[in-house]
């Protein structure tokens, strides 16, 4: 299987305080990979530097074979991505705001695509209304959308249900399935277990910036242990440490 | 419910001190203290050529302006009480899960936002001339009447603008009504007393001659500006929708000719659709130039004759750069992460939108110029006044990127600022003054602002996108 994305030794210090510490992993083609930890774990600066927002101390990285840091633009080009809190610009409607997407992507015939994401993720009724004016859950389902929109080889989520209803976690957890099964790649980091052991087919463990396991989920079901499980004597054993 | 307003000086200060660190926050009054004390040691020189109480004109002038310009609460209060700013949740919008009026919530970050200001600005310089005083032979009673006169221009400024801002944001036909009223009686009491109405203004008054009645009348009248203001704020109701038609496409397409239509078409509708394009006109724009222009119009006799369309060309060529801020106020980089978008792409795009507003400063100084009787001059006047601006923007660019409005008040990014704008101002002030068609010349101002602007771009990419 290809890597679609890598990173060897990957480190993020603020100051004294590190997020990221020596972080090496890959995920391969076309699975849906979930990154793990608890809150302030690193996950959200990991997807920041795997995205070009936020340079590096230390290590390397790569997404699609583009280097993290010598072309953070290029990487951007060829993802999807959903930032953890950043919502739409406030005084473009949410149809002007994928038209604007679609013209900074250079995505053509924007209009079916566009009409196409907003029936199926039920939100027509607000494409002419102003971002700033969209409930969290609406403006996630646009910022969903901008990520997809021009289905990109490998997307990457923070946090990606965290704002929608049940009844649309359902629908867009199928969705991303769908996806992978296309043979794309999905990188998404969570702390909510069961949905990663529901959706994930390969998934890393982050606590502190460090990583402290990675692997397939099918080989936790092989062990017979459950992620959320594994997950929670794993953190738990290295706060001990 | 005093814990309210401390808590939100405490914010304020972690906020810019997160920013840039806490010396460097620390220092800005210290630096405004040291060009007070340092320029109080020129106003013996300055007297040989501008008389004293010209000089305090000019400090009450730039005073007032910036009370002006930082007055616009009425604009800025839904964005306060409605929505975030960068990253950051202000305390003003999560106070609203506690059992407080909107009203008092905005008051209270209206009062600390002018607290802030009087400490960063108003009494460092303040204390600067006072400190000085022995030095340069000013009683200190003289010193001090000049602290509590400068903070009233200030007061009046802010008090006044926060006023008609609120007045504008709650009805425009009633704010263009308050205008003609005021303009109307400035234009009344001009033909009775055959006078400069900026002679007038109560700061001034008590300057020359005080008296515990004026100073009494000026309280009222302020608190009076600042009571109705806030009683007419009146926030956006979260939950309230707004709906547009696609205008986005239409507007990129107009923009086409130029290098990021749909980054210019985002910024064009984002200054219309918040009301700042006609809000931050007024405002920061005409307001703050129409003060200034009545208060030098007091100095003409000592400037070099055509002297005062060229000073005035540059201070608003000074006021237009700050329309970069304008466009950088309404978005971070956030948004653009997750597009493969390089924050030079941004900037560029941000002053390609600033060019296409510099059309305002470019019409005001040439219609100065027709209304001044020179229109001879009306070309110099508006090429110093652009070249100006474009220069200023650039040097703002370099220094803080998309970020001016925070990055301000990094000491050391005020200091660079100050340093090279004051030169070009300097010199082409000097310039203009030796023969006004020398002003042309100021077109020489486009190498560096090129050279900075292409640094800006270059320094920013390297940089982690700020959050705010």
């Amino acid at each position: 299987m290809a890597i679609v994305l890598e990173t060897k030794d990957l480190t993020k210090k603020y100051g004294d305080v590190i997020a990221v510490d020596n972080v090496s992993l890959s995920v391969e083609k076309g699975g849906l990979f979930g990154l793990l930890g608890p809150n302030g774990s690193g996950k959200t600066t990991m997807i920041k530097m795997l995205t070009g927002q936020t340079r590096p101390t230390g290590g390397s990285a790569t997404v699609l074979g583009l280097d993290v840091v010598q072309d953070p633009v290029g990487v951007r080009g060829h993802v999807g991505i959903i930032p953890e809190q950043e919502t739409p610009p406030s005084f473009l409607t949410a149809m002007e705001y994928l038209r604007f997407v679609a013209a900074v992507r250079k995505i053509p015939d924007i209009e079916p695509k566009a009409e196409w994401w907003f029936d199926f993720l039920d939100f027509a009724d607000k494409k002419n209304v102003l971002c700033k004016d969209l409930s969290r859950g609406t403006r996630q389902k646009l910022m969903f959308t901008q990520a997809f929109i021009h289905e990109p080889a490998l997307a990457l989520i923070d946090e990606p249900l965290i704002n929608f209803d049940p009844i649309m976690q359902d629908v867009v957890k199928d969705y991303l399935a769908g996806y992978v099964k296309k043979g794309r790649t999905i990188f998404i980091s969570t702390h909510i277990l069961e949905v990663a052991e529901e959706i994930c087919s390969g998934f890393a463990i982050l606590h502190k910036g460090t990583l402290l396991y990675t692997g397939p989920v099918a080989e936790l079901a092989g062990r017979n242990e459950h992620l959320p499980s594994f997950f929670l004597s794993l953190v738990r054993k290295d706060r001990h440490v | 419910m005093f814990e309210l307003f401390t808590s939100m000086m405490k914010e304020e200060w972690r906020v810019h001190s997160t920013m840039f660190g806490s010396l460097s926050f620390a220092l800005f009054p210290v630096m405004i203290f040291g060009i007070a004390f340092m320029g109080s040691f020129l106003i013996p020189l300055m007297q040989v050529t501008l008389p004293a109480g010209n000089l305090t004109l000019i400090v009450h002038a730039n005073y007032l302006m910036l009370g002006i310009m930082v007055g616009g609460f009425g604009l800025l209060g839904n964005e306060v009480m409605n929505r975030r700013f960068g990253q950051a949740s202000l305390l003003a919008y999560s106070a609203r899960s506690l059992p407080l009026s909107e009203q008092f919530i905005f008051s209270n970050f209206v009062v600390k936002d002018t607290v802030y200001y009087f400490f960063l600005w108003v009494l460092p310089f303040g204390f600067g001339y006072i400190a000085a005083s022995p030095f340069v032979g000013i009683p200190l009673a003289r010193a001090l009447l000049l602290l509590l006169t400068l903070t009233l221009s200030f007061l009046f400024g802010l008090c006044g603008v926060f006023f008609l801002s609120t007045v504008y944001a709650r009805s425009r036909p009633a704010l263009w009504s308050i205008l003609l009223i005021l303009g109307v009686g400035w234009g009344g009491l001009t033909t009775v007393t055959g006078t400069n109405p900026v002679l007038f203004f109560p700061p001034l008054l008590l300057n020359s001659a005080f008296t515990w009645a004026n100073l009494f009348i000026s309280c009222v009248v302020l608190a009076l500006l600042f009571g109705v203001a806030i009683v007419l704020f009146n926030p956006e109701s979260v939950g309230s929708e707004k709906m547009y038609k696609d205008s986005f496409t239409p507007l990129m397409r107009r923009l086409s000719f130029l290098p990021n239509p749909p980054f210019n078409a985002k910024d064009t509708l984002d200054l219309y659709r918040s009301g700042s394009l006609i809000g931050q006109t007024i405002f920061s724009f005409l307001l703050p130039l129409g003060v200034i222009w009545f208060f030098l119009a007091l100095l003409g006799p000592f400037f070099p004759p055509h002297g005062l369309l060229f000073i005035f060309a540059i201070t608003t060529g000074v006021i237009a750069s700050t329309m970069y801020t304008w466009v950088t106020m309404f978005d971070t980089f956030g948004p653009y992460a997750c597009l493969p978008v390089a924050v030079s792409t941004l900037i560029g795009s941000k002053i390609t939108t600033f060019a296409i507003l510099q059309v305002l400063p470019a019409i005001f100084i040439a219609a100065v110029a027709i209304l001044s009787g020179e229109v001879v001059y009306l070309v110099p006047a508006v090429v110093l006044g652009i070249s100006v601006s474009f220069y200023a923007v650039s040097v703002m660019a370099w220094l803080c990127g998309l970020s001016p409005n925070v990055l301000v008040y990094d000491v050391k990014v005020l200091f660079v600022y100050l340093v090279l704008v004051g030169i070009v101002l300097t010199v082409f002030t000097s310039v203009a003054f030796a023969d006004p068609y020398f002003a042309l010349s100021s077109v020489i101002l486009a190498i560096p602002t090129w050279l900075l602007v292409q640094k800006a771009k270059v320094r920013w990419d390297a940089a982690d996108p700020a959050g705010f």
